[in-house]
């Protein structure tokens, strides 16, 4: 009888475990992956074959024909999309810098530290939590040209206010919005900014003070630059909050006057929610995905190529 | 100098009053709309004094109850994506701590970028898609789609809280000849439970806030809050208390979770880039 080399079940595990070992990172990501691609899959595919076709759900419950690129013409020359898409870039410029530059003043405050003004810091930061939709009827009764509270305010401090009411006039109606937008994230740039700020160590502030550096001096130069990350990081998610929103314009405009408040999010909530039109709204959730992709893949191109994860 | 000091205290003082003023006298003026009677919302000028009744609570509550239902399916939606979200996230997020592998960034972009993803444009094909599958109107079709959210906001946040335990204790273990699986739940994940906890309840905040998915999800029997809301809206004759006290209702339970978790706030808001 010779030796012979028999592969006992123990000898084969370490190859099985070393299969889960080596993978076993991918492996725990995969469920949520998987979740997530098909969420997200599902809806993009289907909205790329839809934008294809004519359909109307107010047609019919099929699509009638295949039109080709006439979705995406349509999309571009619509003048209401187009309204759209500036609206939104107004806002997400203008809102972003305006809540900055706001958040920032009032960080500044809260770090004077003094007795109670955590309070302040504290009970600041409710806006924020609250629903859009919600956000959007808190507005509504402020703005109401017959006994809102804002109205009121205006016309107390003898500044004009339109007829129809602050919503109801094309030119003071986006503005309306942002301060509505404005109103509710100031608090988000404050805390977070704040936060950040707490961070910065005393000692560098110290040694700027004794080099004789002015408040001004040491806030563009020492402070703003250590928050870099933060500010990135902030502006990013305000970006992505700009364009998801879509519920506060439903609940105080609709979108009107006319296009004066149209939102992305709204225009694609109209097409597709109000007049069913599957095809052309499919068109213009490609165009706003290509649009929202292309700013976050530059973003976080330049924000992020440094960054150690 | 000293009087100096002074006036820059007052400065200050007189700043945070202003603050309040601005961004937490709206809400109080709401929820004044809320407690007061239907004559004296729209009074010009705006009435401070007023005889506080709970008859828009009783109305939206009690009797006839229009959104006491909403209230619980608002519960159950939310509560139902947070449960469902952490098994997909925490392993997720262990892994992304824990683990060096290849694309981590990419995969760590990719999740955010799913949370920019616009969720009105997907409503449509959500729609067809849970019709089509039979389950319109349905909690699970509300639940499954919030996975969109509470999938990449979870996987960030937690990944935050597990980074900052130490390896040190997970060496120990492995030495010991514990094996994975035995370390993230016999080690990690017990000691990050108060950021599993912090970041279930900001997930849920993200749910409950949501109002997009229900607009088209629920039906009439399974509609949450803001869907209510709205729903006193398309009537004629607009009920300002009504919808003020069914909002009041839907702000509470955010606000506490922010209130209590206050420090965790800046953390929950940046998905844990920044830590407060």
């Amino acid at each position: 009888m010779h030796a012979t080399t028999i592969r006992s079940p123990q000898a084969l595990s370490p190859v099985r475990k070393s299969f889960v070992r080596r993978n076993l990172p991918y492996l725990l990501i995969a469920p949520s992956v998987v979740m997530l691609l098909g969420l997200i899959a599902y809806p993009l595919l289907f909205a790329l074959k839809s934008s294809f076709y004519f359909w109307n759900l107010q047609v019919g419950p099929q699509p009638l024909a295949f039109v080709g690129l006439d979705n995406y013409v349509q999309a571009i020359n619509a003048f209401d999309f187009r309204a759209a898409l500036t609206n939104t870039l107004i806002l997400s410029v203008v809102g972003t810098a305006t809540e900055f530059s706001l958040g920032l003043a009032i960080a500044l405050v809260l770090l004077k530290a003094l007795p109670g003004m955590n309070v302040v810091r504290a009970l600041l930061i409710l806006p924020t939590t609250i629903a859009p939709i919600v956000v959007g009827f808190l507005f509504r009764y402020l703005y109401d040209p017959g006994g809102g509270l804002v109205t009121w305010v205006l016309q107390s401090l003898w500044l004009p206010v339109p007829a129809e009411g602050i919503l109801g006039s094309p030119s003071t109606a986006l503005a309306a919005i942002l301060f509505v937008d404005i109103w509710q994230w100031t608090p988000f740039f404050a805390i977070v900014i704040y936060a950040s700020l707490l961070a910065v160590p005393d000692e560098i502030i110290e040694a700027a003070r004794l080099d004789r550096a002015s408040a001004w001096t040491i806030l563009m130069r020492i402070k703003l630059p250590l928050i870099r990350r933060t500010a990135i990081i902030i502006v990013m998610l305000r970006f992505m909050q700009i364009f998801n929103t879509f519920d506060t314009v439903l609940v105080l405009t609709r979108g009107g006057p006319g296009t004066s408040t149209r939102t992305l999010g709204y225009s694609l909530y109209e097409q597709g929610l109000v007049n069913f039109n599957v095809g052309l709204v499919s068109a213009q959730t490609w165009i706003a995905v290509l649009i929202v992709n292309i700013i976050v893949a530059l973003y976080v191109f330049f924000a992020f190529r440094n960054e150690e994860w | 100098m000293k009087s100096r000091t002074t006036f820059y205290t007052a400065l200050t003082y007189a700043a945070g009053l202003l603050f309040l003023a601005v961004f937490i006298g709206p809400i109080l003026w709401f929820l004044a709309l809320a407690i007061r009677s239907a004559e004296t919302a729209f009074e010009m000028p705006p009435q401070l004094t007023f005889e506080p009744t709970l008859d828009a609570f009783r109305h939206i509550l009690v009797d006839p109850g229009t959104n006491a239902p909403q209230l619980v399916n608002s519960l159950i939606v939310a509560i139902g994506a947070v449960l469902l979200n952490l098994p997909f996230s925490v392993p997720a997020a262990y892994a992304l701590s824990r683990f060096k592998l290849r694309g981590k960034k990419n995969i760590m972009l990719w999740y955010l970028g799913l949370l920019m993803a616009p969720p009105v444009a997907f409503l449509i094909p959500y729609f067809v898609l849970i019709t089509r599958v039979g389950l319109q109107g349905s909690y699970l079709s509300m639940v499954l789609v919030l996975q969109t959210l509470t999938i990449p906001f979870s996987v960030w946040l937690m990944k935050s809280f597990i980074d900052e335990v130490p390896a040190e204790l997970e060496e120990a273990a492995r030495v010991d000849g514990a094996r994975w699986h035995t370390i993230m739940w016999r080690i990690t994940l017990p000691i990050v439970r108060p950021g599993i906890i912090v970041t279930s309840m900001f997930a849920f905040v993200f749910a409950w806030n949501n109002a997009a998915f229900p607009l088209v999800l629920s039906s009439r029997s399974t509609a949450t809050l803001p869907i209510g809301t709205l729903g006193y809206f398309a009537t004629s004759g607009v009920t300002w208390n009504y919808i003020a006290a069914a909002a009041v209702l839907a702000m509470i339970p955010p606000m506490i979770i922010f209130l209590v978790f206050d420090r965790y706030v800046v953390r929950g808001l940046t998905f844990g880039s920044v830590k407060g």
